[in-house]
């Protein structure tokens, strides 16, 4: 009885220096994949901007009290799908309104100000939909203090609509990244099993059977993927993270960096890993089947 | 004329008749006589000048106080009509204060208004023509369509704003307006009031100055009225001397010619009855004063008339009572024009109170010749003076022809 050859790592014992530019290269895409892939997560791709951008305004009475707004903003705030309610008094709106309209400032100079205060609703980006939106009218509106609710009635269908498909596209653009990164990595496969197609021979003859040998290959792909998408991710990350913490502007777009800390951002980190390690063990079977039929 | 000025004048006139037809019998007698006349008749005259001063007086007098009521009338109505202008003048003067603050009103508030709608065009611009700095910025929606609510809330505040002025401007205009009609009528007014006062003060004047003249006039009278009744005293004093005188000689002569008198006053009416062709009435008439002593019951007085007194219709004819010559044609005072005819034999016929003669002195007349006419009257009414005389001694008419009593 022959002694039967350890297959594990073989391609690293077989072509060193190729797998480890590989892996290198493989890493910095998952990077790449691993940052584009937490926010995507983090910004629910146009929704956390759209949440950002989109707010209703429940213009109050001139008579309304200001301790009365707040207490009428908190009861806000505590809606579901509301994020936060924020009540702001006829001398803010007044100052809001002549920033926005600066040439009108000198113009009512000795006029008093004709504004009433309002309360801004914002909601959660997970959150915002038609039905959300309309159960918050509704429940403005049926204060009495409450003069108007201005809620974008008009445009608001078609902003929902056009972050749908700007939220697909993105995906879309994400998936093609990943399609790509797998045909790429199938032709790398590819390309080492032909390289290493005479040691493969050899080993064969010795009796050990190509599906041994494919699998062995496979499953040290897919650890080697998994452990390069998890690095990747976790450098993407990371360099998410600072970049948050550098521009934070980006936060109204992705997201706080705090959210890159959640359980579920690292679990969904961990999937993206598996799904990593998943496809390199896929081009690694792949490739070597398309070497040994001679296709490219 | 009076009765005592008429029963004077007849006094005179016989008293000039006997001196007129019996000159050359009593020389002494005639000259007392003719002074006698001459001074009666000046006292005559300064008594009915007295009279008639004293009348013109007592109008200046009425006159002066009618005058003065009408001055003080007129000082009255001035003072009420100064009073009233001063009224209209302060109600002028706080109607144009009003004017003045009105208009001023009219004035900020045009001007707010023209600010106001300066600030709502240029809002509107604002709002309309891009002068938005952060307005347009499509990646906030939200906030864009609270700026434009809140635009259009103070756009709705402006106008509201600019409406609201021009509503006030307008009320103020109105209330301008009817202050200006006010001032107009009460202008009218005022100049209405000052025409009438310059009117009041110029009657006043006038009143004043026809016052003056009254009272001038006044004095002078009361002047003239003094030295006439002082005149008169005078005159009253030398009359009574020579009645005194008259009376005198008269007592004298009566009793040394009381026979003879009583002699031809007997003969005379058959010696005018022994006339050739006899006598007749000068005019038809009624006889309203008859011959002899008579009482005047007026003014309680006898008086002894030598000739009668008939009443006809005004401007009748006067004819000569019987053949003769006119010896005299002329005005005798007291008496008017008298015309004395000659019948011869010291028969003597004498016509007074005539207008005109229509003959002469020294022509021939016949009985029933016209010789003259009576004055017209108002009343219709005139009366002839008719006196016959006899040897110097007055015959009553009646006794010699038929009259009508």
């Amino acid at each position: 009885m022959s002694e039967r050859p350890s297959l594990w790592w073989i391609d690293w014992r077989l072509s060193r220096g190729a797998l480890v530019r590989e892996t290198i290269g493989r890493f910095l895409f998952f990077c790449l994949l691993g940052a584009a892939f937490l926010s995507l997560l983090l910004s629910g791709g146009t929704s956390r901007f759209l949440a950002d951008r989109f707010a209703v305004t429940a213009v109050l009475r001139a008579d309304v009290p200001a301790a009365e707004a707040e207490g009428l903003a908190r009861k806000a705030a505590e809606l579901p799908p509301v994020r936060s309610a924020a009540y702001r008094d006829p001398e803010t709106a007044w100052k809001e309104f002549l920033l926005a309209y600066p040439g009108l400032e000198p113009l009512r100079a000795a006029g008093g100000n004709p504004l009433p205060g309002y309360i801004e609703v914002r909601f959660r980006h997970d959150r915002l939909t038609g039905a959300d939106v309309n159960l918050v009218v509704s429940a403005m509106r049926s204060v009495s203090r409450v003069d108007q609710v201005l809620a974008g009635e008009e445009w608001l269908p078609r902003l929902l609509h056009a972050g749908r498909y700007a939220s697909w596209f993105c995906r879309g653009i994400f998936g093609a990244f990943v399609a790509g990164f797998f045909l790429f990595c199938r032709l790398q496969e590819r390309g080492r099993a032909v390289a290493l197609a005479g040691d493969f021979a050899f080993l064969a003859e010795r009796g050990v059977p190509a599906g041994r040998l494919a699998a062995s290959r496979a499953a040290g792909a897919a650890v080697s993927g998994f452990l390069s998408a998890a690095a990747g991710a976790a450098a993407g990350g990371g360099a998410l993270f600072l970049l948050l913490r550098e521009f934070p502007s980006l936060e109204r777009v992705i997201g706080p960096p705090s959210d890159l800390l959640l359980p579920r951002t690292v679990a969904a980190a961990a999937v993206f890993s598996c799904f990593a390690a998943l496809l390199s063990a896929v081009s690694s079977l792949l490739g070597g089947r398309a070497a040994l039929s001679g296709r490219k | 004329m009076t009765r005592g000025t008429r029963l004077l004048s007849i006094f005179l006139v016989a008293a000039l008749s006997l001196g007129f037809l019996f000159r050359a019998s009593a020389p002494a007698a005639r000259d007392v006589a003719a002074e006698l006349r001459r001074e009666r008749g000046r006292l005559l005259e300064m008594k009915e000048r007295a009279k008639k001063t004293a009348s013109e007086l007592t109008e200046a007098l009425r006159k002066e106080k009618l005058s003065k009521g009408r001055v003080g009338e007129l000082r009255a109505r001035l003072k009420r009509q100064r009073s009233l202008l001063s009224r209209i003048d302060r109600k002028v003067s706080a109607l144009n204060e009003r004017l003045d603050r009105t208009e001023k009103a009219v004035r900020e508030l045009e001007e707010a208004r023209g600010q106001a709608r300066t600030g709502l065009l240029s809002a509107e611009v604002v709002a309309f023509t891009g002068q938005r700095v952060d307005a347009g910025n499509p990646w906030d929606p939200s906030a864009r369509e609270r700026e434009r609510y809140f635009m259009r809330l103070r756009l709705a505040a402006d106008a509201e704003g600019v409406a609201r002025i021009t509503r006030a401007r307008e009320r103020k205009e109105e209330e301008l307006s009817g202050i200006e009609r006010q001032v107009a009528v009460t202008e009218r007014k005022r100049t209405q009031e000052k025409k009438v006062g310059e009117t009041l003060l110029s009657r006043q004047m006038e009143e004043r100055s026809r016052l003056a003249g009254i009272e001038r006039e006044k004095k002078r009278k009361q002047k003239e009225l003094k030295s006439l009744r002082a005149k008169i005293a005078r005159m009253e004093a030398v009359v009574s001397r020579v009645e005194r005188q008259v009376k005198e000689r008269e007592r004298r002569a009566r009793k040394g010619a009381q026979d003879d008198a009583a002699r031809k006053a007997e003969e005379a009416p058959r010696r005018f009855a022994s006339l050739s062709g006899g006598l007749s009435a000068p005019l038809p008439g009624k006889v309203v004063s008859r011959f002899g002593r008579q009482h005047d019951p007026t003014f309680d007085v006898t008086i002894e008339n030598r000739g009668v007194e008939i009443e006809a219709p005004s401007g009748a004819s006067v004819k000569s009572v019987g053949n003769g010559e006119v010896a005299f044609a002329g005005a005798v005072s007291g008496f008017g024009n008298v015309l004395i005819v000659q019948h011869g034999g010291g028969l003597f016929s004498v016509y007074g109170r005539m207008e005109t003669f229509l003959v002469k002195q020294g022509e021939t007349v016949r009985k029933g010749t016209v010789v003259g006419r009576l004055p017209e009257s108002p009343s219709g009414k005139s009366v002839l003076y008719l006196e016959l005389r006899a040897g110097g001694t007055a015959v009553d008419p009646a006794s010699a022809m038929s009259l009508d009593r």
